[in-house]
């Protein structure tokens, strides 16, 4: 009978977890380079796009977007700056319809605002559903996945469904269609995503500005750091989105604070 | 008479409770099944006036209780059953000894009026004469009652006391005296039997102007052989459709089954339709639902909303530029019918821009077959300032701190957090639309300033950006949040 010894349930050495997930992310990159009718669109923002799959977001996949907390660290109040995040994607997947479906909250509902979306895309190009049931939410978003004509499909949710969300990525990679699932507050992580992005408006410097952070990148390049963030800046006059570039998260609430102190 | 001496003079009467309801729910019930004879079927409306002036007055004039009375139009049916007049008797045969079998008592008589077939089945002596040949009813009516002729009580009362007792006997009688002593009502109602003034009838439900129908020599049951004839049927109706150059935009299927029940289901579609798989696989999600129950008799597909067909237009381009690959071509619409046929026809909407200058009112909802024109939004959104990415439907009340009435926010309150405002964008000023009539249905008369609405985008100290207004004047404003913005 062989003696396991206790060390072997200990975590494994630190120096070795670099490695490890390396290997992990080929294994993934091996399993990619398999599916067929794979193919990327750029996000337009260069340093993001350089640590994306194939330099942008894989049409054929499952993107999750979450509003995350503000820069205090509370709850978000609302998700308007992921909506637009996740709006911007939209924008991306042209030519074709996008189908919405949206779970109203009980009281208080907020729509999204097509004269606010039209800086993104063409809100004539939306199909509005509206569901009663989670179940429903996901029915509807697998529909708009198997029909061709479709550019993408996005869900309101704060359901997390294991089960589900297994099975928008399966739909999303056969029809090559992108699903999004847009959740007004974080979900523990346990979809089969390929990208999950946390999105939190940040203090505005004459335009509005969100920090954006990369929380699972499947197939991607790996960075420096294990979670990349990045301080993006968005022009609702110019229409004109870039990143920030010598910001680092964390040094922008200082910048604030000191402000609002003198 | 009250219960309590009818009971004293008869011990053992036999007393059961009124219930119009449950009346009502029957006669529709089987107003439901004669849709087998014919979609033009009407609870006869003189009963139901009665029934609705109450209990007490049901009982004495009967009402649904023992005066129910359904008015089928048959023109045009009896041809199924035989030739002639034969097919028209044997239809009313064949209804009778249907509802014998479901334990009913009917009297039903025919004539071409209403009110001649009415007056028959009441009061008809003969059974031989309750089918009133073509053009006879003049002959049939003369020996009935006068209360065969629908008329008010008093009228009624004092035609007896005339001893006017029979149909009959106002044949000979001058018209002009006889409108002027007793109003328009008897000589109407007369005509109206007579067949000499139409009588319109409100069917019970439109009757559609295409359907076809299928019965079965054994009832049947199983799931495939109702798709398989569904399936049949929609092949005949779509070639209805061909011929008459039309779409479906809705249909419906009637299960009838061995017990007397009916079941309905309908599918509708965001435009004319006539092709045949697809409104089938609509239809393959609906049948799933439909109970058979211990077997189906009858089966009826019907049209009732219908719509010029367009589809062979779709192709064609209305400017000189060649047409982007539209909602039609692409599998979109067919997406959003499937999607309308589970969640709700009004859950799947496009938006389209509205001419408004009214935040909440500029996003409007049309129907799925509505083109929006392209570039609509952006051009809308180019006219107006930085709108927020959320809008909630309807504006929440907050608390707001500002220094002076007139002066921008500070901070405000909501949902039990104090925001603290660093930054202000704003105000920008949307006057009410006074043209427009008010929820009270007047137009804001020209002397009064309607509200306007001051509306700030503001950032709190954590970077959240709200979108806030003030309504009504300086010194009694209220703020509401409108919207989050990115």
């Amino acid at each position: 009978m062989p003696i396991i010894s206790p060390a072997a349930f200990a975590p494994p050495p630190p120096r070795l977890a670099p490695a490890l997930r390396e290997q992990v992310r080929r294994l993934e990159r091996a399993h990619s380079t398999q599916r067929a009718g794979r193919s990327a669109v750029p996000l337009g923002l260069a340093e993001i796009d350089a640590v994306l799959p194939d330099g942008g977001l894989l049409t054929g996949a499952l993107h999750e977007i979450e509003a995350g907390p503000t820069p205090s660290g509370r709850v978000a109040p609302h998700d308007g700056a992921a909506l637009g995040f996740a709006a911007t994607m939209l924008g991306r997947f042209t030519p074709g319809t996008i189908l919405w479906c949206r779970q109203p909250s009980l009281g208080g509902d907020a729509i999204p605002y097509a004269p606010a979306l039209a800086a993104w895309f063409d809100p004539a190009r939306l199909l509005m559903v509206t569901v009663r049931r989670e179940e429903d939410l996901f029915w509807a978003m697998e529909e708009g996945l198997r029909t061709p004509g479709i550019a993408a499909v996005l869900g309101e949710t704060r359901a997390a469904d294991p089960t589900a969300g297994r099975r928008l990525s399966l739909a999303a990679e056969k029809n090559g269609v992108p699903a999004l699932l847009l959740r007004p507050q974080p979900a523990p992580p346990q979809s089969v995503c390929t990208t999950r992005w946390r999105v939190a408006s940040a203090p505005s410097y004459g335009a509005a500005r969100w920090q954006i952070e990369l929380r699972r990148n499947r197939f991607g390049t790996p960075s420096s750091e294990e979670m990349p963030s990045w301080l993006v800046e968005w022009n609702d006059e110019t229409h004109h989105l870039a990143v920030v570039p010598q910001a680092r998260p964390g040094s922008t609430g200082t910048y604030w604070t000191e402000r609002l102190a003198g | 008479m009250r219960l309590a001496d009818a009971r004293a003079l008869v011990p053992d009467l036999v007393t059961t409770a009124v219930e119009p309801e449950a009346d009502r729910k029957l006669i529709e019930g089987v107003a439901g099944w004669c849709d087998r004879y014919t979609p033009w079927v009407a609870i006869d409306p003189l009963g139901a006036a009665l029934a609705e002036e109450g209990a007490a007055q049901v009982c004495s004039a009967g009402g649904f209780g023992g005066d129910a009375g359904l008015l089928l139009d048959v023109t045009g049916c009896g041809h199924l059953y035989g030739r002639d007049d034969t097919g028209e008797r044997a239809l009313m045969a064949d209804l009778v000894q249907r509802l014998a079998r479901h334990d009913f008592t009917c009297r039903a008589a025919m004539a071409d009026t209403a009110g001649a077939a009415w007056a028959l089945a009441r009061y008809g002596e003969k059974q031989a004469d309750l089918f009133c040949p073509r053009n006879g009813q003049r002959d049939a009516l003369a020996s009935l009652p006068v209360d065969g002729l629908r008329l008010d009580p008093p009228i009624l009362e004092t035609f007896l006391k005339l001893g006017l007792r029979r149909i009959g006997d106002l044949y000979p009688l001058p018209r002009a005296p006889l409108s002027r002593r007793f109003g328009d009502q008897p000589l109407l109602r007369l005509d109206q039997a007579l067949g000499r003034v139409d009588e319109p009838i409100e069917p019970r439900r439109t009757p559609p102007a295409f359907r076809s129908r299928i019965s079965f020599a054994e009832p049947i049951g199983r799931p495939e052989d109702i798709a398989a004839a569904t399936s049949r049927l929609l092949a005949a109706l779509c070639s209805q459709f061909e011929k008459a150059s039309v779409g479906a935009r809705k249909l419906e299927i009637s299960l009838y089954r061995v017990d007397g029940s009916v079941d309905r289901t309908a599918i509708g579609t965001s435009r004319p339709n006539r092709d045949n798989p697809k409104l089938m696989k609509l239809f393959g999600e609906k049948l799933g639902e439909l109970d058979p129950g211990f077997g189906v008799e009858l089966m009826i597909l019907s049209a009732p909303e219908v719509e010029e067909w367009t589809g062979a237009q779709d192709h064609l381009p209305e400017t000189g530029t060649p047409a982007k690959s539209s909602w039609h071509e692409d599998g979109t619409i067919d997406l959003a019918d499937r999607l309308a046929l589970r969640l709700g026809a009004e859950n799947v909407v496009r938006l389209a821009p509205h001419d408004s200058h009214l935040p909440d009112r500029v996003q409007g909802h049309v129907s799925l077959a509505t083109p929006v024109p392209e570039g609509a939004w952006a051009r809308l959104a180019s006219m107006k300032g930085t709108r927020p990415t959320r809008l909630l439907q309807r504006p929440e009340q907050v608390n707001v701190t500002a220094l002076l009435p007139d002066d921008p926010p500070r901070q405000f309150q909501w949902h039990r957090h104090t925001h603290r405002i660093v930054k202000v964008e704003g105000p920008e000023r949307i006057a009410d639309e006074w043209w427009r009539p008010r929820p009270s249905g007047k137009v804001m008369p020209a002397n009064i300033v309607p509200p306007a609405r001051d509306y700030y985008r503001v950032e709190d100290d954590d970077g959240g950006r709200f979108w806030l207004f003030r309504d009504g004047s300086l010194n009694s404003a209220k703020w509401y949040l409108h919207g989050f913005c990115a």
